[in-house]
C-alpha cells in the first residue's frame, strides 16, 4: 500500500462508519440512479431511432407512387431528394448520392438489406458523433399481395448528436442524485456511529478509571447486543479484581497492625530489661571474666533488640500513615556534621560541602537518614567514607561514598528492602536490617529520594536527594 | 497484533475498496453513450413502386381480368380507377360494365380499414360486374401502395343510395 494511501485511511470508529455508509450508500445510490438513467436512455434512443426509420421509410413510401419504375438518374435523384439531405439511392448500377453522410454506409448495411428485405438500420460512429445508418429496400407488390424486390435501395444517414445530449443530461441528472444521497448517508452514519460509540466510550471511561485504581468504577450495560455482553464482563472483571484486592488489603492491614501491635508490646518488658542489663553491666567490674563476657554480650544484644523494636515501630508508623513532617530551615552542611558528632564519626568520615546551603526539612529526620546511610556505609564498605554535601536551586543532594567492594548487581534493586541482607553468611550484622528502608521513606516523605549506585573507583555510593523546600513543592504540585 | 498479520488485515481491507471502484467504473462506463451498433433489423419495408396499374375489365366469358397499362409508375388509387372509367380500349379484347361518363374525376379517401371511392356514377349506370370492377381496381392499388388486401371499399356513387353505404370485397383479392 502506498504510504499517501495508508495515512488517507480512517483510524477512528467514526470515519470508518462514515465511509462505509457513503460508500455503500452512494453506490447504492449511483447503481439504482445509473440503472434507471440507463433504461431511460435505451428508451430515449430506441424511441429516437423509431421515429427516424419511420420517417424515412413513410417519405419512401410516399414517393414510391409516383416514382417511373425501372427509374432512370432522374428518378434516383428526386427519390433522394424526397427522403432528404445526406441520402443515397441506389439501383443496379445506378446511384444518387448527397452529403458527407453516404460514405459512412457500411458493406455490412448494405448486405444486410439486401439479404432481409426489411428495413435495417445501424449505428456508427464517425467525427466523434452518433450516427444512425437506415437502410431501406423499396419492394413491389402485386395487386394480390405478394412482395420482390424492386432493386431500389435507399440509404438515409442521420445525425444522433442530440439524442446523445439528451443521454448525457439524464447521466448527470443520475450522477447529481447520486450526489444527494451522500448527505442523508452521512447523517445516518453519524447518527449510527454515536449509537455504537457511546457504549464504548463508557467502557473506555471505565476502564480508564479502573486503571488509575478506582476498582468501584462500573458502567450499565444497555441494550442487549455483544457492547452490551462486552460490558457485563467488564463489571464482572472487575467485580472480581475489587474482591480480591480488598482481600489483599485487608491482610495485609491485619500484618501491619500485627507488626505494630507486637513491637509495641515488646517495649515494655524490654524496657524493664534494658535497665536489668545496665544495673548487671555496672556491677561487672566485681564478676568474673567469664561473668562479665556473658553481661556484655547481654547489653549488646539488648541494645540492638531496642533498636530493632524502635525500627520496626517507626516502619509501622510509615505504614500506617501517621508519620508528620516537623518542617524546619537548617544549614544542610551544619546538620549533617552534628549528625556525625553525636555519633562520634567525625574522625572516621570525610565531609566535603560549603556551609550556608540551607535546607528546609525535618531536621530529626534527616539525622537519621545519614546516620543510616553513613552507618551503612562504614558496616558494609571500606573507609574512607566520604559524604559530600552540593546544592542546586531547586534540590540539596547528599552523597555518601564508601571505598568498599561495591554493590553486586542482584544486590541493587533489594538494597531498600525491609530485612534484606546482602551477605547471608554475616547475618548477624549490627544493623536491624531496617535503616536503609526508613531512610528510604523519609526521604519519599520529603519529597525526595535515595538512589544507589555504584561509584566510578569501584565503593558504593548513596545518593539522597531532598527538595530544598517540600512544603513548597507540594503546592506546585496541587497548583499544577 | 504481529506485522503478518497487520499486513493481512490491510490488504483484506482493500479488496472491498478496489471491488467498489471497479463497480462504479463498470457503472459509469455502462450508462451512457451511444455505442457503434451491427445492422439491426428496423421494420417492414415500404412498397408502392410497379411499372404501371392494373386496372380491371370483363372478358369473353364475363369473368373479370387484370389488364396491365404500362404507365411507368404505380400513381394513386384514383389515377387507377379514373383511367378505368376511360375503359379497356379497342384492342384488348376486353370489355367494360361501366357506362360512359363524360367526367372520369374520381375522389378517394383512407380510412383505417375501409377505401371510400367517390365516383362519378349513379348506381344504374354500372352492373354489379361493373361494381367489383372498380372495388378490384381500387383495392388492387391500394394493395399495391402497401396496404391491406383485407381492406373494405366503399363505392360512393352519386345520387343517394343504399349502394353507396356498403363495404364491398374484391373476389379477384383477399
Amino acid at each position: 500500500m502506498s504510504p499517501v494511501l495508508g495515512r488517507l485511511r480512517p483510524r477512528g470508529l467514526r470515519p470508518r462508519l462514515v465511509v462505509a455508509f457513503v460508500l455503500v450508500t452512494v453506490l447504492g445510490a449511483a447503481a439504482a440512479a445509473w440503472a434507471g438513467a440507463g433504461s431511460a436512455a435505451t428508451a430515449l434512443v430506441d424511441g429516437a431511432q423509431e421515429r427516424i426509420t419511420g420517417e424515412v421509410a413513410d417519405r419512401v413510401g410516399a414517393a414510391a407512387p409516383e416514382l417511373a419504375y425501372p427509374p432512370d438518374q432522374d428518378a434516383l435523384d428526386r427519390l433522394r431528394r424526397d427522403v432528404g439531405p445526406n441520402t443515397l439511392v441506389t439501383y443496379e448500377d445506378m446511384r444518387s448520392a448527397d452529403g458527407t453522410g453516404p460514405r459512412l454506409v457500411t458493406d455490412a448495411l448494405r448486405g444486410a438489406v439486401r439479404e432481409r428485405d426489411r428495413i435495417t438500420v445501424q449505428r456508427v460512429a464517425a467525427d466523434g458523433r452518433p450516427w444512425l445508418l437506415v437502410g431501406v429496400p423499396l419492394m413491389i407488390t402485386a395487386p394480390d399481395g405478394g412482395r420482390t424486390p424492386s432493386g431500389i435501395e435507399v440509404y438515409a444517414v442521420r445525425d444522433l448528436s442530440g439524442v446523445q445530449d439528451q443521454v448525457d443530461a439524464l447521466t448527470r441528472a443520475a450522477a447529481g442524485a447520486s450526489a444527494l444521497a451522500l448527505v442523508p448517508a452521512v447523517l445516518l452514519a453519524l447518527l449510527a456511529a454515536r449509537g455504537v460509540l457511546r457504549p464504548v466510550r463508557d467502557l473506555r471511561d471505565t476502564a480508564r478509571r479502573l486503571a488509575s485504581g478506582d476498582l468501584g468504577a462500573r458502567t450499565a450495560p444497555q441494550g442487549a447486543d455483544e457492547l452490551a455482553e462486552l460490558t457485563a464482563t467488564v463489571n464482572e472483571m472487575a467485580e472480581s479484581v475489587q474482591t480480591s484486592m480488598a482481600g489483599m488489603e485487608r491482610m495485609r492491614a491485619d500484618a501491619r497492625r500485627f507488626a505494630s501491635d507486637v513491637s509495641h508490646e515488646l517495649r515494655t518488658p524490654l524496657s524493664t530489661l534494658t535497665a536489668v542489663v545496665e544495673v548487671l553491666a555496672t556491677a561487672s567490674d566485681r564478676m568474673e571474666p567469664d561473668d562479665r563476657e556473658s553481661v556484655g554480650l547481654a547489653v549488646t544484644e539488648t541494645r540492638r533488640l531496642v533498636r530493632l523494636v524502635e525500627d520496626l515501630m517507626e516502619v509501622s508508623r510509615f505504614d500506617a500513615g501517621s508519620v508528620r513532617l516537623r518542617v524546619e530551615e537548617f544549614d544542610a552542611v551544619g546538620a549533617v556534621r552534628d549528625c556525625l558528632r553525636a555519633r562520634g564519626w567525625l574522625d572516621r568520615v570525610e565531609l566535603e560541602g560549603v556551609e550556608g546551603i540551607t535546607l528546609r526539612a525535618d531536621r530529626r529526620r534527616l539525622d537519621v537518614v545519614v546516620a543510616n546511610l553513613v552507618g551503612n556505609a562504614l558496616r558494609h564498605g571500606e573507609p574512607p567514607v566520604r559524604v559530600r554535601v552540593t546544592a542546586t536551586p531547586d534540590e540539596v543532594r547528599i552523597e555518601v561514598t564508601d571505598d568498599g567492594p561495591g554493590l553486586p548487581e542482584e544486590v541493587r534493586p533489594h538494597v531498600f528492602d525491609r530485612f534484606y541482607k546482602a551477605d547471608t553468611a554475616r547475618a548477624r550484622t549490627p544493623g536491624s536490617g531496617l535503616g536503609l528502608a526508613i531512610a528510604a521513606e523519609n526521604a519519599r516523605l520529603h519529597g525526595g529520594g535515595i538512589t544507589a549506585e555504584n561509584a566510578g573507583g569501584g565503593g558504593a555510593r548513596f545518593v539522597l536527594r531532598l527538595p530544598r523546600d517540600p512544603g513548597g513543592q507540594e503546592k506546585q504540585e496541587e497548583g499544577s | 497484533m504481529r506485522p503478518a498479520q497487520a499486513v493481512r488485515a490491510r490488504s483484506a481491507a482493500r479488496v472491498p475498496l478496489g471491488l467498489c471502484a471497479l463497480v462504479a467504473a463498470a457503472l459509469l462506463s455502462s450508462g451512457c453513450g451511444l455505442h457503434p451498433t451491427g445492422p439491426t433489423d428496423g421494420g417492414r419495408a415500404p412498397t408502392g413502386v410497379a411499372p404501371g396499374m392494373t386496372l380491371y375489365f370483363v372478358d369473353g366469358d364475363g369473368e373479370l381480368k387484370a389488364q396491365q397499362r404500362e404507365s411507368g409508375r404505380l400513381g394513386s388509387v384514383s389515377d387507377a380507377v379514373s383511367l378505368l372509367l376511360t375503359g379497356p380500349g379497342p384492342t384488348s379484347g376486353l370489355r367494360t360494365e361501366i357506362a360512359p361518363v363524360p367526367t372520369t374525376r374520381v375522389a378517394v379517401t383512407t380510412a383505417p380499414d375501409v377505401l371510400t371511392v367517390v365516383v362519378p356514377l349513379s348506381v344504374d349506370e354500372v352492373t354489379p360486374q361493373g361494381i367489383d370492377q372498380i372495388v378490384c381496381t381500387a383495392l388492387g392499388a391500394h394493395v399495391q401502395q402497401g396496404g391491406s388486401t383485407g381492406t373494405k371499399v366503399q363505392v360512393r356513387f352519386t345520387l343517394g343510395t343504399a349502394e353507396s353505404e356498403e363495404h364491398r370485397t374484391c373476389p379477384l383479392i383477399g
